[in-house]
């Protein structure tokens, strides 16, 4: 059976007509029944023009019958109801024939609108042309009140639901998290899908530094220049979230981050300040390629988030002061000695990948001990600051440099041969013996160096120990032969001996040991 | 659709008024092979040598809606049919909610396909949204573009200031709302093709009785991507020969959004078709096929 057969049967044909009075009765009857149906009745082109309705759908609608013929059927329909209608309703009617318990709205003539369930038949003429659409309406004004208060209660479970999943979600990232960088990686990859962002940054000032980016979308930083640099400043200053909700407003804020938005695909951004102890110290910006209404919610959301990232910073942020408290020097900041064996042995683990040699100097001062007995400990503390910091500076970048005891310092220097390892200890030895800022004139200190080069291409094998070890040889070697100079050192035989040779280019302050 | 009686499949092009059953069935052969064209499930038909022509769909439906229309194309032309990830054929599994949150996702897509099937100089023909979704397509990379031609296009569904786009946010969040309130609907039709989709794609969309099947939690999104985009700004890139074709009577895409497109594409010709409403490809495929031919003649 086809559509055509099924539907255009409004009598069968075979049947006999009924003569006289009998037929006129029944065609009132049967007008009645079209006129009055307990459901509103239409007909319409094949484009949906109403070409007959009946006096029910009148009664329900307001509008006169003179008024719906030859209106098009989408034309009394709410916008909303229109766009489903002509991106649903009509495509599947049109393919499949039929659509069925279609729930729609009609506006009334008194601006009321009528929820309606529809449920509609292509029709095809005897040839198998379209001949029309029929169409059957239902009151849904209960049915779709009771379902409205469902859906709206269904999306406000949901919507409360994925909050609280999120900011769990997100509270036990967060919690995991050790360093601000697993922090800020965590809140990126929240923000990004609690508010289904397209990239998410997280930004961070150390103390009154300028902002950098720690985790997300380098994009960010692209756009910094371009204004969202000022919006973050912005959103720090006032404790708020600033957002662009679309273009034109990119460009009311700023001429130019329109263009740099659209250039990059995003059209919409928002920004959260990171509040740590009552301290704004950073921002997660959260960007968008479809322009985006910010309501109270998302943004109570982006509030929330950035206030559990927060506070988890100072608390990520105190344990890495903890943790730098237990690796470091507290006065001189430099690594102290369980650092040092850490890095110390990372470095010999690295050389021998790489087969490159490592070189460790030992610098003991001398003086120091008079400097302190005399002038006290505070200016002895002093001294041993400035030694740490000129250390540090003709230190090459790379080089670990820590205060291994009293007025011991150790550098680690990786990828050091003995010619570069003699010219570092060398520069050690000139920065220590430059007159000193916090003593007298009369004070003076100088440096006994002993520096250990272990190349794992020789064969040998090394050990944190080994290495310490022998260049503390090398450095009482110095002091044996006179203080201020550099004693040299090489871990190069199987067994682990260390050679001290005489250094080669005879300068009287460096040598090498036999 | 509980009746229905197809005609057993003929190979070949459909004579004069194809019926959209055997169109449908004869025309789709699912293209193995690359992980795009499964993705979007590509189908191809007509002249392989011939000039390729791209029929890309819009909101609410699949590539079922351009049945009436390209078997006119296939003498002349090598026809590529794609569905749009979420619908019809298309993996599902491939709605990355992030990529699609914006057009670009799809443009990507398309740019994507026109790679791996190597066309050149191709007409692409989008309806409604995908008109849009063309546009980004060219304007990220026009190489591969000889002309397109924008069905009912609208950059921008929702009035702003001096621009009449025909709605307001609050008829968009209406149409979602009509989306729940449907949801049934069209959960019911997804199920016997989720239950094919899973092993044979191709039984699964000929045993199924569904049209236009579009995953519901999809259609949400993409009905916010959709109407809730504003592509105004990315109209006037577009260097690629265009025809704008505008319905009659369309409360979706009304005539001043046309006139909008065709005066922002400098390369653009408006044609004002007969057809009215918003879907000339199923109520006046003659007319749309005539516009389109004498446009790329």
């Amino acid at each position: 059976m086809t559509i055509a057969d099924e539907a255009s049967v409004d009598r069968e044909p075979d049947e006999p007509e009924e003569e006289g009075h009998d037929a006129l009765q029944d065609a009132d009857a049967f007008e009645e029944l079209f006129e009055d149906a307990p459901c509103g009745y239409l007909e319409t082109t094949p484009d949906g023009v109403i070409t007959r309705v009946n006096r029910t759908f009148e009664r329900w609608t307001g509008h006169a019958r003179e008024a719906l013929l030859g209106t098009n059927f989408i034309d009394l329909l709410n916008p909303s109801g229109q766009l489903f209608y002509e991106t649903r309703f009509a495509t599947v009617l049109s393919l499949a024939g039929e659509v069925r318990e279609v729930a729609l709205s009609v506006r009334c003539d008194d601006l009321r609108e009528l929820p309606i369930l529809v449920n509609a038949i292509k029709v095809r003429e005897a040839d198998g042309r379209p001949g029309g659409i029929r169409t059957v309406v239902f009151d849904a004004t209960e049915r779709q009140d009771y379902e409205r208060q469902l859906l709206l209660a269904r999306r406000d479970a949901e919507a409360s639901e994925t909050r609280v999943r999120v900011l769990q979600d997100a509270s036990s990232a967060f919690g995991v998290a050790t360093t601000a960088r697993e922090l800020a990686d965590a809140l990126v990859a929240s923000a990004s899908t609690a508010l289904r962002a397209s990239s998410a940054a997280v930004l961070l000032a150390d103390g009154t530094g300028p902002l950098e980016l720690i985790a997300g979308d380098v994009t960010a930083l692209e756009l910094f220049d371009a204004g969202l640099g000022a919006l973050a400043e912005q959103a720090i200053g006032s404790g708020d979230i600033v957002t662009v909700a679309d273009l034109d407003q990119a460009a009311a804020i700023l001429p130019g981050l329109d263009d740099a938005l659209h250039g990059r695909r995003l059209t919409a951004l928002s920004i959260a300040p990171l509040r740590t102890d009552g301290r704004v110290s950073g921002v997660v910006v959260s960007l968008f390629a479809r322009d985006r209404v910010f309501d109270t919610e998302s943004r109570e959301l982006q509030a929330a988030l950035a206030r559990q990232a927060g506070q988890v910073l100072g608390r990520v942020r105190l344990q890495e002061e903890l943790a730098h408290h237990a690796m470091h020097d507290q006065l001189t900041g430099l690594a102290n000695r369980k650092l040092l064996e850490e890095r110390l042995d990372g470095a010999i683990a690295a050389a021998a990948r790489s087969r490159r040699p490592v070189s460790v100097v030992f610098v003991d001062l001398d003086g120091f001990k008079a400097i302190n007995d005399s002038l006290g400990h505070r200016v002895g503390d002093d001294v041993l600051i400035e030694v740490a910091s000129r250390l540090r500076s003709v230190a090459r970048a790379g080089d670990s440099v820590a205060r291994y005891g009293g007025d011991e310092f150790v550098v680690v220097c990786e990828d050091a041969a003995p010619e570069a390892a003699a010219n570092i200890a060398e520069r050690f030895r000139q920065a220590v013996r430059r007159p000193l800022d916090s003593v007298p004139p009369r004070y003076s200190i100088a440096a006994s160096i002993g520096v250990a080069v272990w190349d794992p291409t020789n064969g040998a094998e090394a050990s944190t120990d080994l290495l310490l070890r022998i260049a503390d040889e090398a450095m009482y070697g110095s002091k044996g032969a006179g203080r201020d100079r550099v004693t040299m050192t090489t871990i190069d035989d199987a067994t682990n001996a260390a050679h001290t040779r005489l250094d080669q280019d005879q300068r009287p302050e460096t040598r090498w040991e036999h | 659709m509980t009746e229905k009686d197809p005609p057993p499949p003929t190979p070949g092009i459909a004579e004069d008024r194809p019926d959209p059953w055997q169109v449908c069935m004869t025309l789709t052969t699912p293209v193995s092979g690359s992980d795009v064209l499964h993705r979007n499930n590509v189908t191809l038909s007509g002249n392989p040598t011939g000039r390729p022509i791209v029929f890309v769909h819009g909101f609410g439906c699949s590539q079922e809606m351009w049945h009436a229309v390209t078997p006119h194309f296939e003498a002349d032309h090598r026809v590529v049919l794609i569905d749009l990830v979420g619908a019809g054929g298309s993996d599902v599994t491939a709605y990355d909610p992030v990529k699609y949150d914006s057009l670009h996702g799809y443009a990507d897509d398309i740019l994507e396909i026109m790679a791996a099937l190597d066309l050149r100089d191709a007409v692409y023909v989008g309806h409604s949204v995908a008109a849009t979704i063309g546009v980004l397509a060219e304007t990220t990379d026009a190489s591969r573009f000889g002309a397109l031609v924008l069905v009912a296009p609208s950059p921008r569904y929702i009035d702003d200031d001096e621009y009449r786009g025909g709605f307001e946010r609050a008829d968009i969040e209406g149409l979602l709302d009509a989306l729940d309130a449907n949801y049934f609907g069209w959960s019911q039709t997804m199920a016997p093709l989720i239950m094919g989709n899973a092993e044979r794609p191709d039984l699964g969309r000929q045993l199924t009785d569904s049209f236009c099947t579009v995953d519901p939690e999809i259609a949400r999104h993409f009905a916010r991507v959709t109407f809730l985009s504003d592509n105004r700004r990315d109209l006037s890139a577009v260097r690629t020969r265009t025809l704008v074709l505008q319905c009659s009577d369309d409360v979706i895409a009304p005539a001043t959004v046309g006139r909008y497109v065709h005066e922002q594409i400098s390369t653009s010709r408006l044609v004002q078709l007969a057809a009215t409403g918003h879907c000339p490809n199923l109520s006046a495929p003659d007319e749309l096929t005539q516009a389109i031919t004498e446009f790329i003649r």
